[in-house]
């Protein structure tokens, strides 16, 4: 609870982006248009899709740097069973319990075997991503086929004149925000995030909380890969060798989830999805180099948790843990 | 004489909330100064100040009459002023002779060097510490002795302890007095910071004592007594009410055997220890510490890891029980509360609420899978209401209460679960007296109502109070049973100790 006249993380984020698609607006002819704020939004959908599924590992007090890499394998996967003419929805069960099991397999892995996140999750995708490409299919990029047509609506679609990806963005979020607030599961997430060992001793079940939050993120970053084969007809499984997952860690924590856990929520996710969105596709209408962004990224960030510690200061008094 | 250290009218504001209100403090050279108060009196927001950690809002710190600025902790010590916190402030990971010349002038060392004249430095203050040892190796006793001398290492004049024999066992606490007294021989000043009024009457020259930021009293020991300290720290007369005479007090009857351990063993804390707990009693636990009796608490309830249990049996109701973790113990009904809440007690981003209703959640009271805000805010209020606490509303922090409340939330949490039987560790460690009182009247009612509780302190008067039974736990085993009716404190210090 920020006092009166305090900025939160999630406000001074949200205040930047407003002002930088102000900016762009003016600077670029190119930024306000229709095409350009939809094609926006689209991408920043699945950026922010996975950004609720890594939030909600963070706030479980975890990290999942697999989500990418495992989000691109299974859904290529699913592609290519398609191709070789399998039913649309066979494929897609089968993609989704592979999703499903990985992610199970990171939870026991940092649960039961005491594996740190970072380690656990940061083989995973090596391994993820290895196994694919070697036993799943051949082509870095796997094209969706003609049997798949019926995907393509959830990443190219429009509904009431609004693109899909965007409404399933909103889905998630809204699940999301639901299963923090009202589930038993997203009470026992954040207690474990906030606080294992108070968890532990209260009684919640803290293995398989842990186990759940990685299948959880698994389960919507298998949507999310779902969307991205859907808008661009294929599935480039380069991108699990990218820096795209460091994107998505970088909307979570730019939007205020602290990586010390229980912190934050979905609306955090939210805003920091429009500031790199709308950073992400400025740049690129100005045709910024990449490697160039990357450096505007990180100065972003780092502008951004600068500020927050200034304006919201550590309290001295707490700081000290000890009695005023 | 002018004093060494003074604050002139000091204020401090923490967001235009003063922590401390126009305090003026005085030590004198040569002087054991003892500062007392509830917590949340402004005691070591006062001692900071004189420390140099945080900065007076207004009014000024004088070194031998000198008006002097002490903008950090630093600048302090190199006037000659070290504050030892009760939290050590020592790199684990280094020697303990390493920690002594950390922060040296000379900034490259050889380690043969510091270790011989650290062992030099060590004994010329009678410190039976070895150089050489890992600070993580050592007791908090050590810790404190090396904090200590590093200090003295500094030329501190004036040393300011923040609750220094909190953490030690009583037998640390005399080596603390006899080193005291030694520093005060060679002249230095001390301000200590304390819960304990008897140790203040015993080695302090002088008392101040405050209360809500203001200064309420200081003079000379010998005009102080027990019951005057706690008067002017309280207000009001509480001496009674906490501790009254415990021979007037009848002890409740035994009911059924709820907990039955026998020979139970782990590692080398807890060896081959057998005891019982019934309904309806209040069981006190006393042991210094290190006796085991924390570790022993911690098996029954399936706190520690599984790997440690060495053997040996637990029964509830008769029946043989084994937990590997917490979650079937507390589903059962045997709920521990912690002896640290800071680490393993509350949810420091969860509101009042949240905590008390994620209790009721994990101890199976509450079985829908979904939340109900309603039952949530109804469980909070309830519970706010019935141990007292004092916030606003449920919807507050807990980790913007005192201590007092913040156990009392911890306790919340733990009742709502319904437990047969609760384990208390520590139950008013770090708790102020008005909450003391509050949480033993507690603790009596839970016993009345027919639960079976376990109350373990290494407070003597706090055990004599509160138990029907006292066993006493020394090198891991339960040595001793008393009828908590029927003994005193020298019979049980006797006990624990040999």
């Amino acid at each position: 609870m920020q006092g009166l006249g305090r900025l939160s993380q999630e406000q001074i984020v949200f205040g930047l982006a407003v002002l930088l698609c102000a900016g762009f607006a003016v600077a670029l002819p190119g930024f306000l248009t229709t095409n350009n704020v939809l094609n926006l939004v689209r991408s920043v959908s699945i950026l922010g899709i996975l950004g609720v599924a890594m939030g909600l590992v963070v706030i479980g007090r975890g990290i999942d740097l697999s989500l990418v890499a495992l989000m691109a394998i299974s859904v290529a996967w699913t592609l290519s069973l398609i191709q070789g003419g399998m039913p649309l929805v066979q494929a897609i069960g089968i993609g989704l319990v592979f999703s499903l099991f990985v992610g199970a397999v990171n939870g026991w892995i940092v649960a039961y075997v005491e594996i740190p996140a970072i380690f656990a999750t940061l083989a995973m995708g090596t391994l993820v991503y290895g196994f694919g490409r070697y036993y799943l299919f051949d082509l870095d990029v796997v094209y969706m086929p003609p049997a798949g047509a019926p995907l393509l609506w959830l990443g190219q679609g429009t509904l009431l004149g609004v693109p899909v990806p965007i409404y399933l963005f909103a889905l998630v979020c809204l699940g999301g925000y639901l299963f923090l607030r009202y589930a038993r599961g997203g009470r026992y997430l954040r207690s474990v995030g906030d606080n294992i060992l108070a968890a532990r001793i209260t009684g919640v079940p803290v293995r398989p909380t842990i186990v759940m939050q990685y299948v959880l993120s698994s389960l919507i970053g298998y949507m999310a890969g779902i969307v991205t084969a859907a808008s661009v007809a294929s599935m480039n499984t380069r991108v699990a060798i990218s820096t795209y997952v460091y994107d998505v860690i970088l909307v979570v924590v730019l939007g205020g989830i602290g990586l010390s856990g229980g912190k934050g929520g979905i609306r955090n996710v939210i805003v920091g999805t429009l500031l790199i969105g709308v950073l992400l596709n400025g740049m690129t209408i100005m045709d910024i180099q990449y490697t160039v962004q990357n450096v505007i990224k990180g100065v972003i960030l780092l502008t951004a948790i600068v500020i927050d510690t200034i304006v919201n200061p550590r309290d001295e008094q707490t700081a000290q843990q000890g009695d005023i | 004489m002018t004093p060494i250290l003074e604050l002139r009218n000091g204020t401090k504001e923490y967001r235009g909330v003063p922590a401390v209100q126009d305090v003026t403090f005085t030590l004198h050279r040569g002087e054991v100064h003892a500062l007392l108060g509830e917590n949340g009196a402004g005691k070591s927001t006062l001692t900071k100040m004189l420390a140099g950690v945080v900065q007076p809002t207004s009014g000024e710190v004088l070194i031998d009459g000198r008006p002097v600025d002490l903008p950090t902790p630093s600048e302090a010590l190199k006037r000659g002023i070290a504050m030892v916190y009760q939290e050590t402030s020592l790199v684990p990971s280094l020697t303990v002779a390493q920690n002594i010349y950390l922060t040296d002038k000379k900034r490259f060392h050889r380690l043969r060097g510091i270790y011989i004249a650290g062992q030099q430095f060590l004994q010329s203050l009678n410190f039976h510490v070895d150089p050489t040892a890992m600070v993580s190796a050592l007791g908090a006793g050590q810790k404190q002795m090396v904090e200590i001398a590093r200090a003295v290492h500094h030329n501190a004049q004036v040393i300011i302890f923040d609750e220094p024999t909190a953490t030690l066992t009583p037998e640390e606490k005399h080596q603390f007095f006899s080193l005291v007294a030694r520093l005060k021989s060679r002249g230095v000043s001390i301000v200590f910071i304390s819960h304990a009024l008897e140790e203040a009457l015993q080695i302090s020259d002088r008392i101040t004592v405050m209360r809500d930021g203001r200064h309420i009293v200081t003079d000379v020991t010998s005009a102080f007594d027990r019951e005057k300290i706690v008067r002017a720290m309280v207000g009001r007369s509480l001496s009674d009410e906490l501790y009254g005479r415990h021979g007037d007090r009848r002890t409740r009857p035994a009911g059924d055997k709820v907990l039955s351990v026998q020979n139970l063993s782990m590692g080398n804390a807890v060896r081959n220890t057998s005891f019982s707990a019934f309904a309806g009693q209040i069981t006190g636990v006393f042991g210094l510490i290190g006796s085991g009796r924390t570790e022993a608490a911690k098996v029954v309830a399936g706190v520690l890891k599984r790997d440690l249990f060495h053997g040996g049996q637990v029964r509830l109701d008769g029946r043989p029980v084994r937990y590997r973790v917490p979650r079937p113990a507390v589903r059962d009904g045997i709920i521990y509360v912690t002896e640290d809440r800071k680490i393993e007690g509350f949810f420091e981003t969860m509101s009042i609420a949240e905590n008390i209703y994620l209790g009721a959640m994990a101890g199976g009271r509450s079985r829908s899978a979904t939340v109900s805000m309603g039952e949530m805010r109804a469980l909070a209020r309830e519970w706010i209401e019935a141990l007292n606490v004092k916030a606003i509303n449920g919807d507050a922090r807990v980790i913007e209460l005192s201590g007092g409340n913040q156990q009392k939330i911890v306790v919340a949490k733990a009742l709502v679960q319904k437990p047969r039987l609760i384990i208390f560790d520590e139950p008013t460690r770090g708790v102020d007296v008005g909450a003391i009182a509050e949480i033993h009247q507690l603790i009596g009612r839970l016993a009345d109502d027919g639960i079976a509780v376990v109350v373990i302190s290494s407070y003597l008067p706090e055990i004599l109070q509160l138990s029907d039974r006292i066993l006493v736990c020394r090198q891991g085993r339960i040595v001793e049973e008393f009828d908590g009716g029927r003994t005193d404190e020298e019979t049980i210090m006797y006990a624990a100790v040999h």
